[in-house]
């Protein structure tokens, strides 16, 4: 028997949304399965590649480690939430610029620690910067560009 | 560009200027001259935006979802199944076992594997059954519905244990598996070879100095951030198409093909976005399961691998254990290196005859050392198959190789890095082998190392760390086995290019766009890029081997030759002139040469299309066709390789700090020099070459796969095996690009995908062994073997 | 699997009463756990609605009162604290990333008991007290006594963390921890807290199932060493494939120096 499902109402990137799931589905599971935002990654699913950062009440969360039963109404933001009417956001724009984005899957948790990083400080020292992406792995680029993307972000009069 | 001090030569260093704003992306430059430029990948914003498409991200109407069922045993015989009770749960649509296969085994090179156990299980974690069902759960349930009799053997986890006499056999009927290269495999040794060049005995007994040791290396995993899993589709025909993450669309289309009993034109393989290969991409049990239980339950079905099953079904590196002994004269000269390597291929055969073929090519090293002795074998252990991994055997051996030159250095007296300049490959000089290698700039990759970082702001000293400096070279190979690559001239005169080349992340894409760019002068916006998809992409073997931008760039730039040929045609009809009176003009035009007589490519395809000569399309193919081994210098034996070429050289140089209480090594800056031919894309080129050194900290530092008494692996999660993050990597990477173009490529491009990685381990060895006089001997380098390697000196 | 988000202390007693209930925190490890197939309890108790687990209560001596569910980054984040609240923030910047220090709470983290956890290392070091409540009314514990072994408190079933003590610690001490790990944000193979002035209260983690506690250490170089080879060589130190226990006792000394040291730096004069 398949186990019961409960429903919860989640404000996703500014929409409130139904969703139906067992007790342990995770933001994870539902915002990729449910909701059809699949921007945000499963690369390990127990919390430590960061691939499926997003925000939860504009602070960085894992999506694999939280319930979604457990989110309540504090709203959530992926990445599908992240671009603005121009298409990309600064952040966005800055790791392709610095050709920062290789396989791309570890991308989106980037853009969402930086962006949580960059809300927070916006001039962040190059060691503030990373320590704030050290619990995102990266297996692609080495990270050198990545923070460069950073502290382009970082020295920007705009910021 | 600044010259190379090299007089005469055509080397250029490529690197963008040191501040941080040039190491990002540039446009190609107005005159459409896109090699050298580094535009932004083709795919960045979709990355960036969570749009790209992976294979998890991938639902179709109808999709059923597969679970594995695994051995818990290293080692036993199947009896029998019970699958009544699994059948019967609600929702469950198909289940395949080793009981429904019927046909020939397959594999690579040696035939000795089916997409599920046949008869035995070889190791815990080897896919057993599998099931098909309408939602995960239901699957998981089915598969404890499941039951398999198994009858326990004595299984062999080490070398030693499947090499001692009386070791339990793993492939009793190996005899009887079909096997394309025989590599005189026999017990459990599964292929042996070698190759020899001079008389190595006689050279060793003129040598005044000779050193010996013994090397070893770990099991490392791919830990790509996105793991391995297709959706397989089905028609109505029973036809099936997977979307799928991997290294090649012709490759896995041949494996499904092969394990299904299909010809190739009822399977059709379309790559998805790839998170990352590395080598652990390529054909793979879940493409075949996927794909059978797809064609038994008449639906879609998705299988994807959690990180955990990633780690125990699919693939490693070749723990290997490497014997050197490398002998010289008094004043440095190398006269001879006696090389023996064993590598751990676990349960089936894989890639291990073309890793070991590779180890042993690579264990000379880009030196000229006229007697070389390099003999070895892969044997078979319990254990997860070992396979392709980024830098195939050279890793290994150049681990050994590079840690020996040091040793070498330390017994003559002399200062490492003249060891190796006085040793160096010489353009003109043969690769070990006999292959004729007609440029070579190993050197010039060293002195640029040793320079910068000899130029660089020194770090203050650390109190209760030791200070090290340490050096490798390396050479690779960009070019083998086959590719082509076909274009297409539009009605509006864009240009349609397509390859069966995948994008890894490594921005193979982006690249072969600007070579057609380059060739054509014509602005990348107005070139497509065809995803891959077996049903209409030119054949090519695998991303692998560091090729694609040598073998498919060179498919691409020689196929917009004849594709220019045949525009000109057009254009010398519509102009009214000879086709010696044309050049290509940037933007889309070919006119006469210093008259302002042109017509678009438009024009042409206009013509072409609906008047005269039809579309326009052109193709090139083409098996990799360097010279080969040469028998009069080299007794290659068994080697699993009939022909590579293409040889880049690189060298590393790292700063370590080694703490004196723990051994723990951090690596403070590093300085890679790479030859890469020409630089099509020198962005692409620093991330390969950043990209590439963390991964070889990994490999040198922190990275260990562990195996139990009973052969179960133990790190299976991202919490116990750890891949360096952002703070374990070096703030400073420093990649210096130099070009030594390659004549047999239009554009003189060469690969570095694997160079980045090779020289990584031995550098911070030799780093370790500058600062605390001690050598460490086995990888991965942890405090605890360094620190023990430091007690056991004082 | 069952769900309730209480939103007072006594409902989420009356929850806890249900077979195989297991409270939820920040869900950075049982979550992870229930993901891997390690952790399925029948009835998930969410602490996230209860008010009287939050908040940070400055004490009159200078020590804190630290509800359950305080994030390990607000404890990151604390100010100038005394040394023994010091201590734990110094400790709590170093629990694994960013964004599992975001989640994470304090009480999830001395509930769990893992060996090779910062916050009971630290903890022990400054002395601090666990309040527990439950039905029959709510208890301290001294940390000393709390971790009991591995992944084993003495918190009862039914029993829910409420808040951690921290006592100020001596005045003018310095408070330093330090952790060894393969890769940073680790686990750790050996951790050390120290805090103290012209002794030093010394905790080992990472040596065995549970913390090693010594107080009372003498401030040079060679008592620090002393106690370090002492604790060495009576602790049950794991083999793991981190480390060995033997490299664990190789280097225990000598990381106890160099927190014992950096914590002095730290003090006053």
């Amino acid at each position: 028997m398949t186990a019961p499902r409960h429903h919860s109402t989640l404000v996703v990137n500014g929409e409130t949304r139904d969703v139906l799931a067992p007790v342990s589905a995770t933001l994870l599971e539902v915002v990729r399965d449910q909701l059809d935002l699949c921007g945000t990654k499963r690369g390990c699913n127990h919390g430590v590649c960061g691939a499926c950062t997003v925000l939860v009440d504009g602070r960085l969360a894992r999506a694999c480690l939280m319930l979604a039963v457990d989110v309540g109404d504090r709203p959530v933001t992926t990445i599908e939430g992240i671009a603005d009417e121009r298409g990309l956001s600064r952040v966005q724009q800055a790791l392709v610029d610095a050709g920062a984005i290789q396989c791309g899957f570890c991308t989106p948790g980037f853009v969402m620690a930086l962006t949580a990083l960059l809300d927070a400080n916006p001039h962040p020292s190059r060691d503030e910067v990373r320590s704030a992406l050290s619990g995102n792995l990266c297996r692609c680029s080495g990270y050198i560009k990545i923070v460069d993307a950073a502290m382009r972000l970082a020295g920007s009069p705009d910021a | 560009m600044p010259e190379s001090t090299n007089k005469g030569s055509s080397i250029r260093t490529s690197a963008p200027q040191p501040d941080a704003g040039a190491n990002g992306t540039r446009p190609p430059r107005r005159d459409g001259s896109a090699i050298g430029a580094s535009p932004p990948r083709l795919d960045a914003a979709d990355k960036a935006s969570g749009r790209a498409r992976y294979a998890d991200d991938i639902r179709l109407p109808g999709m059923l979802h597969a679970a594995l069922l695994t051995s818990p045993h290293a080692h036993a015989r199947i009896l029998g199944y019970r699958l009544d009770a699994a059948r019967a749960i609600p929702g469950v649509k198909a289940i395949v076992t080793g009981a429904d296969l019927t046909g020939p085994r397959a594999g690579g090179i040696i035939k000795d594997e089916a997409m599920v156990a046949r008869g035995k299980v070889r190791y815990v974690g080897e896919p057993v059954a599998a099931v098909a069902a309408t939602d995960m759960a239901t699957a998981e349930r089915a598969l404890a519905a499941i039951e398999v009799d198994y009858e326990p053997l004595p299984a062999v986890l080490t070398i030693d244990g499947a090499l001692a006499d009386g070791a339990p056999i793993l492939h009793e009927e190996f005899a009887s598996y079909v096997k394309t290269i025989d590599g005189g495999g026999h017990g459990n040794v599964v292929f042996e070879s070698s190759v020899i060049e001079g008389d190595v005995d006689a050279a060793f007994a003129r040598c005044d100095a000779v050193v010996e040791g013994t090397w070893e290396t770990q099991a490392q995993h791919h830990v790509y951030m996105e793991t391995n899993g297709c959706v397989a589709d089905v028609d109505a025909a029973g036809r099936i198409t997977l979307h799928v993450t991997c290294q090649s669309v012709a490759h896995v289309q041949q494996r499904v093909a092969e394990e299904l009993g299909e010809p190739m034109a009822r399977v059709r393989a379309i790559a998805t976005k790839v998170g990352g290969g590395f080598g652990g991409k390529h054909a793979s049990n879940i493409h075949s399961i996927a794909a059978w239980l797809a064609r038994a339950a008449r639906r879609p079905v998705k299988l994807v691998l959690s990180r955990t099953q990633d780690f125990e079904v699919q693939r490693c590196r070749h723990p290997a254990r490497i014997w050197m002994r490398t002998g010289a004269l008094a004043d440095g000269t190398i006269l001879a290196r006696d090389v023996r390597i064993v590598t751990d291929g676990g349960a089936y055969a894989d890639e291990s005859p073309p890793v070991l073929a590779f180890a042993l090519l690579m264990s000379r090293g880009p030196y000229r050392i006229p007697n070389v002795r390099a003999t070895g074998c892969a044997v078979y252990t319990n254990k997860l198959r070992s396979g392709s991994y980024r830098g195939f055997g050279n890793p290994q051996a150049s681990f050994a190789g590079e840690s020996q030159i040091d040793d070498l250095a330390v017994r003559l007296g002399i200062d490492p890095v003249t060891l190796r300049l006085q040793n160096a490959m010489r353009p003109g000089d043969t690769a070990f082998g006999g292959q004729p290698v007609a440029s070579c700039i190993v050197a010039e990759c060293l002195e640029r190392v040793r320079d910068a970082q000899r130029a660089a702001p020194p770090l203050p000293a650390r109190e209760g760390r030791r200070r090290g400096v340490g050096y490798a070279v390396m050479s690779h190979v960009s070019g083998l086995m086959g590719t082509a690559a076909a274009l297409q001239l539009r009605s509006d005169g864009s240009v349609g290019l397509s390859t069966g080349c995948v994008d890894l992340g490594q921005g193979a894409d982006t690249t072969m766009v600007q070579i057609c760019a380059d060739a054509l002068k014509l602005p990348m916006e107005r070139i497509s890029y065809a995803p891959q998809d077996s049903d209409a992409s030119p054949y090519n073997w695998k991303t692998a081997g560091s090729r694609s931008t040598y073998m498919t760039g060179r498919a691409v730039a020689v196929a917009t030759v004849e594709m220019r040929a045949k525009m000109f045609d057009h254009a010398a009809e519509l102009i009214e002139c000879s086709t010696a009176d044309l050049e290509l003009k940037p933007g889309g035009v070919i006119g006469v040469k210093g008259a302002p007589m042109d017509v678009t490519f438009k024009q042409i395809a206009l013509r072409s299309l609906f008047q005269s000569g039809g579309p326009i399309a052109a193709t090139h193919g083409f098996v990799f066709d360097g010279p080969g081994f040469d028998p009069k210098r080299a007794a290659v034996n068994r080697l699993a390789f009939h022909n590579l070429g293409v040889y880049t050289f690189g060298a590393h140089c790292v700063e370590v700090d080694v703490d004196e209480g723990t051994g723990a090594v951090e690596v403070r800056r590093a300085w890679c020099a790479h030859d890469v031919g020409r630089a099509i894309n020198p962005a692409s080129c620093e991330s390969q070459i950043q990209g590439g050194f963390v991964q070889g900290l990994g490999y040198a530092l922190t990275e260990a796969m562990h195996w139990n008494a009973e052969g179960w692996l133990t790190t299976v999660t991202l919490a116990d095996y750890k891949i360096p993050g952002l703070l374990d990597a070096p703030p400073e990477i420093h990649a210096i690009v130099l070009e030594d173009p390659d004549p047999s490529h239009p554009v003189g491009a060469k690969g570095i995908g694997e160079p980045s990685l090779v020289g990584v381990a031995p550098a911070i060895a030799n780093a370790i062994r500058d600062a605390i006089g001690a050598r460490v001997h086995t990888l991965p380098m942890t405090p605890e073997r360094v620190l023990t390697a430091m007690d056991l000196l004082s | 699997m069952n769900y309730v988000a209480p939103t007072t202390l006594a409902e989420a007693y009356r929850a806890l009463q249900a077979d195989d209930a297991v409270c939820l925190a920040g869900g950075q490890s049982l979550v992870a756990a229930m993901n891997l197939g390690l952790a399925s309890p029948a009835l998930i108790v969410s602490l996230r609605d209860i008010a009287a687990l939050r908040g940070i209560e400055t004490q009159a001596d200078g020590g804190l009162r630290i509800g359950a569910m305080v994030s390990h980054a607000e404890l990151a984040e604390l100010g100038p604290s005394a040394p023994g609240p010091e201590l734990l923030s110094r400790a709590a910047r170093v629990v694994a990333y960013p964004a599992i220090r975001a989640r994470g709470t304090i009480g999830g983290s001395v509930a769990l008991a893992d060996p090779s956890a910062d916050y009971p290392v630290a903890l022990q070091a400054i002395g601090a007290s666990i309040e527990l409540g439950g039905r029959s009314g709510t208890r301290m514990v001294s940390a000393r006594d709390f971790f009991v072994g591995l992944f084993e408190t003495a918190r009862a079933t039914g029993e829910v963390v409420l808040a951690i003590h921290v006592p100020p610690g001596p005045a003018g001490a310095g408070a330093a921890y330090e952790k060894l790990s393969i890769v940073a944000g680790d686990f750790a193979i050996v951790s050390v807290a120290a805090i103290g002035r012209d002794r030093l209260d010394i905790a080992v983690g990472g040596c065995g199932p549970t913390p090693i506690v010594v107080t009372g250490v003498g401030a040079s170089d060679e008592a620090l060493l002393a106690a370090g080879r002492a604790l060495a060589a009576s602790c049950d130190a794991p083999s793991d494939h981190r480390a060995s226990a033997a490299y664990r006792r190789r280097v225990l000394p000598e990381l106890l120096r160099r927190t014992g040291r950096t914590a002095l730096e730290r003090a006053s004069a």
